[in-house]
């Protein structure tokens, strides 16, 4: 049912406009398990590898516990994207 | 089932991605953060105001009892059959959610648009771009179920209200 989206080549495709926004910055909601991404998203800042500040992470105990809602109401909120990991 | 129905409010699977990670794999988790960032550049600003209509009745519909009920039973249904001992394949289960998807989609979208002051079933099916059979097959169904009213006639056209 879950499709792995934007995984391969999105990186070169212009926006509809066929035009790259260089100076936009995405506001990200992330939705990490805590047990696995968030781990993970833990190793990376004591190893110091860099990544983008664009993400706002939410903890949660398992990424079972992220409902559909909680999607849907982060892009009405104002989030120009969601990241569920786990 | 989500990205499916954002792709149906014309917001686009793309804004939402899923991906697997180890605690393990600090390496990986930056990838995957990079590459979220960079789609949703290419992307460009999801406009708030144009989809709010959109992104109100997308709530709605993860929130309905029948999506819920459907996501909810769909390993047990496919791996031992429903109550009546019928075997279900997944691509017929899964034709069945969408179906339902798309019209609990778009019954809410119609009763958003009967709040907002469409009365018509021509300006609803103007105000939320699905062509007037389908409208008028769904508009039976909400009035039914009790969630939408009709008022009466004027000028020789049906009035509706919400309730």
């Amino acid at each position: 049912m879950i499709i792995l989206a934007g995984t391969t080549n999105s990186i070169a495709q212009p926006n509809v406009n066929g035009e790259i926004m260089a100076d936009f910055e995405p506001k990200i909601l992330a939705f990490l398990c805590n047990w696995c991404a968030y781990a993970g998203a833990d190793l990376a800042g004591v190893s110091r590898l860099q990544y983008p500040s664009n993400i706002r992470t939410v903890r949660v105990m398992c990424s079972g516990r992220v409902d559909p809602v909680f999607i849907v109401r982060a892009l009405k909120e104002g989030c120009d994207g969601v990241l569920v990991s786990g | 089932m989500t990205q499916q129905l954002l792709d149906l409010a014309g917001i686009g699977r793309r804004r939402l991605h899923l991906a697997w990670v180890s605690s393990a794999e600090a390496q990986r988790f930056v990838d995957i953060v990079c590459e979220t960032v960079e789609t949703l550049k290419v992307l460009g600003p999801l406009e708030h105001r144009r989809f709010a209509m959109a992104l109100e009745a997308c709530e709605m519909t993860v929130a309905g009892e029948s999506i819920r009920w459907l996501v909810g039973k769909q390993v047990g249904i496919i791996a031992k059959g429903d109550v009546y001992g019928r075997t279900w394949d997944p691509e017929r289960y899964l034709s069945v959610l969408n179906n339902e998807l798309e019209k609990a989609y778009q019954e809410n979208m119609i009763c958003l648009a009967v709040k907002a002051g469409c009365t018509s079933v021509r300006a609803i099916s103007r105000t939320i771009g699905v062509d007037l059979m389908r409208v008028s097959y769904l508009m039976a169904d909400l009035e039914r179920t009790g969630r939408i009213e009709f008022k009466g006639m004027e000028d020789r056209k049906p009035v509706f209200a919400a309730l």
